[in-house]
């Protein structure tokens, strides 16, 4: 019986599998459809229609899509992130992924995953609306694409940690709500807070604000303007990017727990 | 009167105590030949001072455990005792704090990515992703799973085909513990750990798992259980340990263990008092109700019954057993309460 060494699924194979299956389910529990999908399509739209003018100053349309990534990244990603995470772990499915071919690794890649193609079917939705009411006109697309990706390693890194310290799936509405509304409110508040005033640049530095701030930038085009001490203005942003992610991950990798607390 | 002889047990072994090797040909009927025939002698487990605390409680306190190849053994003891702390450290999940551990020729701690393709794991509960239906489950398994099975041959032996389509947070405690079973033993791996794979079951359902421990034994897999029921170790398992409050209090065969502790004759006696012979055992009596434990059953039983004989004593419920596991695990128990 040689069989047993005989491998029929690939690392990366498995890692998909599970992935898709994780996404079939968040589109088949309609709770999570409403909460992860519905909802934050419909704010978006909602607040360019609120915000958004033909105006065509770069402000209406820094904060319509500071207000948009901030909805995607906080309630479309990181809710949705830390929900599944907890509730797996919570169900010991993450434990038992553990005794299949999967790493350890390739199970948190596949659990997180559709709630990032989730986050980015949702900032497609709006870039073609944005596009087609001319919003917001950027500039500048180099901090826009900062701003997504930067934000999405946020927020995933900060689901991780955040499920870290959610002992049960309900908690989890509670413990996201506090990261929610620093993000969303810094990033639509960084997104007009004029940067051209030097002490506003240090804001970068609170959790999800940088997102706001290279928003502005898209929208101004200062992106290597200098700044303080002639640093360019996006610098502060990106620091801000990578300190609050780098946090998040070594609190995740430090104390992360693969089964409920007995 | 149950009461009462449940006491007049406990204060028995508190005096006994452990007994030594007495009756080598001490037999149980409920017995299997153990092991096959022909098995590899190696060990598929081998553990020495397995020690695992949290903070300040202990949870292992330094046991030794070997498993050899082929073998189906069992962990027994009551809830607390350390079963699943040690099944976890074998499965690479749990820390140890003391001693070496060997699965498989693998250190589960370190090498837990080696061992895992050839080691199927039931876990004590959970694991189920319930909106997803059997089918699903099972198809998603062969794609996460390194050895090769197909989800119709589980489905068709474990007796869940009906219920394919039905989403799993839907099924029955016993028909998840199926599935459960099913994932454990899928792609028949070289190693099978359960944990209480039939706790929560109906008699019709435990006979099945049993079958299937039973297949895997034929197959030459090495199987490790924990069970709280004694039965089911006497049923399924070549070598028993049992495990209370962190240690193992007693190891080896079932005919080891039970030829290490007193046997035992009942029989009740007609009405009216009689003086009994002397016995080697220790008797006891309940109005004509007579029950003796010895280290010399024929000894004891050939003096019993032939001053039963020579007295024209009519005898009715006569009954002659060796130490059940019950009797030894009760032994346990009652001797670490002192």
């Amino acid at each position: 019986m040689t069989t047993a060494t005989l491998s029929t699924t690939t690392p990366t194979g498995r890692v998909l599998a599970l992935a898709s299956a994780e996404a079939k389910l968040v589109l088949r529990n309609r709770t999570v459809a409403v909460s992860s999908i519905i909802l934050p399509l419909a704010l978006g739209v909602f607040w360019a229609f609120s915000f958004g003018g033909q105006d065509g100053l770069p402000s209406t349309g820094a904060i319509t899509t500071a207000l948009q990534l901030g909805v995607v990244l906080s309630m479309g990603v990181y809710v949705t992130a830390t929900q599944i995470l907890v509730a797996r772990r919570h169900s010991g499915v993450l434990k038992r992924m553990r005794t299949t071919g999967l790493s350890d690794r390739g199970l948190l890649v596949a659990t997180v995953a559709p709630s990032i193609l989730l986050g980015f079917v949702q900032l497609v939705v709006f870039a073609v609306f944005d596009a087609v009411t001319a919003t917001a006109v950027p500039v500048d697309a180099v901090p826009l694409v900062l701003a997504v990706v930067g934000g999405i390693v946020l927020v995933v890194t900060a689901a991780l940690a955040t499920s870290v310290v959610t002992p049960s799936p309900e908690r989890s509405q509670i413990t996201t709500l506090p990261l929610t509304f620093v993000l969303l409110g810094g990033a639509v508040a960084t997104s007009v807070i004029p940067l051209s005033i030097t002490p506003f640049q240090a804001l970068a530095l609170v959790p999800g604000a940088a997102v706001g701030q290279l928003v502005q930038l898209s929208m101004t085009g200062e992106t290597w303007s200098p700044g303080f001490a002639g640093i360019p203005l996006v610098v502060p942003a990106l620091v801000g990017l990578v300190l609050w992610s780098v946090v998040f991950a070594r609190l995740a990798l430090r104390r992360f727990r693969w089964e409920p607390r007995r | 009167m149950t009461a009462v002889m449940r006491t007049r047990d406990r204060r028995y072994y508190c005096v006994h105590g452990p007994v030594e090797h007495g009756g080598a040909m001490t037999q149980t009927t409920s017995f299997r030949p153990p092991g096959t025939p022909g098995t590899d002698t190696s060990l598929a487990i081998d553990v020495r001072g397995l020690q695992v605390r949290y903070g300040d409680f202990t949870a292992v306190a330094g046991i030794d455990l070997d498993v050899r190849r082929g073998e189906v053994f069992a962990l027994l003891g009551t809830n607390g005792a350390g079963k699943t702390t040690t099944l976890e450290v074998l499965e690479g999940f749990g820390t140890r704090t003391g001693g070496s551990v060997s699965v498989l020729g693998l250190d589960p701690a370190t090498e837990r990515s080696a061992l895992q393709p050839r080691m199927g794991v039931q876990l004590q509960e959970g694991g189920f992703v319930d909106e997803l239906t059997v089918l699903e489950t099972l198809q998603l398994w062969q794609k996460l799973v390194e050895r090769p099975d197909r989800p119709e041959r589980l489905l068709e032996r474990f007796e869940l085909d009906g219920r394919r389509g039905t989403a799993v947070g839907k099924l029955s405690g016993g028909e998840k513990r199926r599935l459960d079973l099913a994932m454990a033993v899928w792609g028949s791996p070289e190693l099978v750990i359960l944990d209480e794979p039939t706790t929560g079951l109906d008699p019709e359902s435990r006979r099945r798992t049993w079958d299937a421990i039973h297949e895997l034994q034929e197959a030459g897999r090495t199987v490790v259980l924990t069970t709280h029921y004694l039965e089911e170790a006497e049923a399924l398992a070549d070598r028993v340990a049992i495990m209370h409050a962190g240690r193992v209090a007693v190891r080896g065969t079932l005919s080891e263990i039970v030829a290490a502790q007193p046997s035992g004759f009942s029989a009740t006696l007609p009405a009216g008092a009689h003086a009994l012979p002397q016995l080697g055992g220790t008797v006891e009596r309940d109005g004509d109700a007579v029950r003796v434990r010895t280290n010399d059953l024929q000894g004891d039983l050939t003096a019993f019954l032939g001053w039963a004989a020579a007295r024209g004593v009519q005898l009715s419920g006569l009954r002659a057993a060796p130490a059940s596991l019950a009797d030894i695990y009760h032994a346990v128990r009652t001797e670490e309460q002192r």
